[in-house]
């Protein structure tokens, strides 16, 4: 079962504020801790929501509304995300509280959520199958 | 440059409503001509986030609060995302405004650019033997 670790935006991350080379050594520790046990599937960093865009419906069936960052609650915006591959909820956990505090200061939120594999979606075998091969054509594309 | 395009969570999916045949359709179309193009990286669906869990530091130090679920709805939760590789941040706007909206909700899509640093990850395998490596070298230092 797949999860995705999603860590909250502080102050500091909004501002452009580096991480510490103390803190980005443990999370460079972390990683390899999770490589080495096989359960890292992907990684990112997002960049401050300066640049960020909102596209938002308001109207049901209506025109979309757009808004430009920054945005401003810190806690509601991503910072970054990793996407582990593990056989259960309680590992899945573990690997969470493993995890640097990500900020160091007080602010640091990482929030942990499990991922649809796509039979869990997907009732309409038809769709299924669409999906699967959609997926497989993904992956075949960007098999460097 | 890469995008990742945030479909923020709605009441209905986190009560688990599912969406109807016709938007899951409209929006497999739209992820198939993002692939067809070499554009879409990466998508997944997040389940609601009654199975989630938030571990808060706080500033005094020592142990993590642990918060479970489920979140409140408007504070602005991750549905599902893509990444996409595109030439210009004009692309990215111009892809995310092609995507389908359910005609009966209020929903919300947000673009955030990616850090370049970890620019693609390399194969699973590779990674694996890179760590190897980094260790030997560690224990090289050390001697």
């Amino acid at each position: 079962m797949r999860f995705m670790m999603i860590v909250k935006a502080t102050t500091d991350s909004e501002a452009g504020v580096m991480p510490s080379q103390e803190l980005i050594d443990a999370m460079q520790k972390y990683n390899e801790e999770l490589v080495k046990a096989g359960v890292l599937l992907a990684a990112d960093g997002l960049q401050p929501s300066t640049n960020a865009i909102r596209i938002s419906y308001p109207e049901p069936g209506g025109k979309p509304k757009m808004m430009d960052g920054p945005f401003t609650e810190a806690k509601e915006i991503i910072a970054g995300y990793t996407l582990i591959e593990v056989k259960s909820r309680e590992e899945a956990i573990e690997w969470a509280l493993r995890m640097p505090d990500p900020h160091g200061f007080g602010q640091g939120e990482i929030e942990l959520r499990q991922v649809f594999e796509v039979e869990d979606l997907m009732e309409n075998t038809e769709t299924l199958a669409k999906e699967t091969a959609l997926r497989k054509q993904v992956h075949e594309q960007h098999k460097s | 440059m890469r995008f990742m395009l945030i479909v923020k969570a709605t009441g209905f999916l986190e009560a688990g409503i599912n969406y109807n045949q016709e938007y899951v359709d409209a929006m497999m179309a739209y992820k198939k001509s993002l692939a067809r193009v070499g554009t879409l990286l990466a998508n997944e669906e997040l389940q609601p986030s009654s199975s989630g869990i938030r571990i808060c530091y706080s500033p005094q130090g020592g142990e993590p609060e642990i918060q479970v679920d489920p979140f409140p709805a408007d504070q602005e939760l991750i549905a599902e995302y893509m990444v996409i590789d595109v030439r210009t941040e004009n692309d990215a706007l111009k892809w995310a405004l092609r995507m389908p909206v359910p005609a009966d909700r209020v929903s919300m899509i947000e673009i955030r650019r990616l850090g370049e640093n970890s620019d693609t990850l390399p194969e699973p395998g590779i990674q694996a033997l890179e760590a190897d490596l980094q260790d030997h070298l560690h224990m090289l230092r050390r001697l």
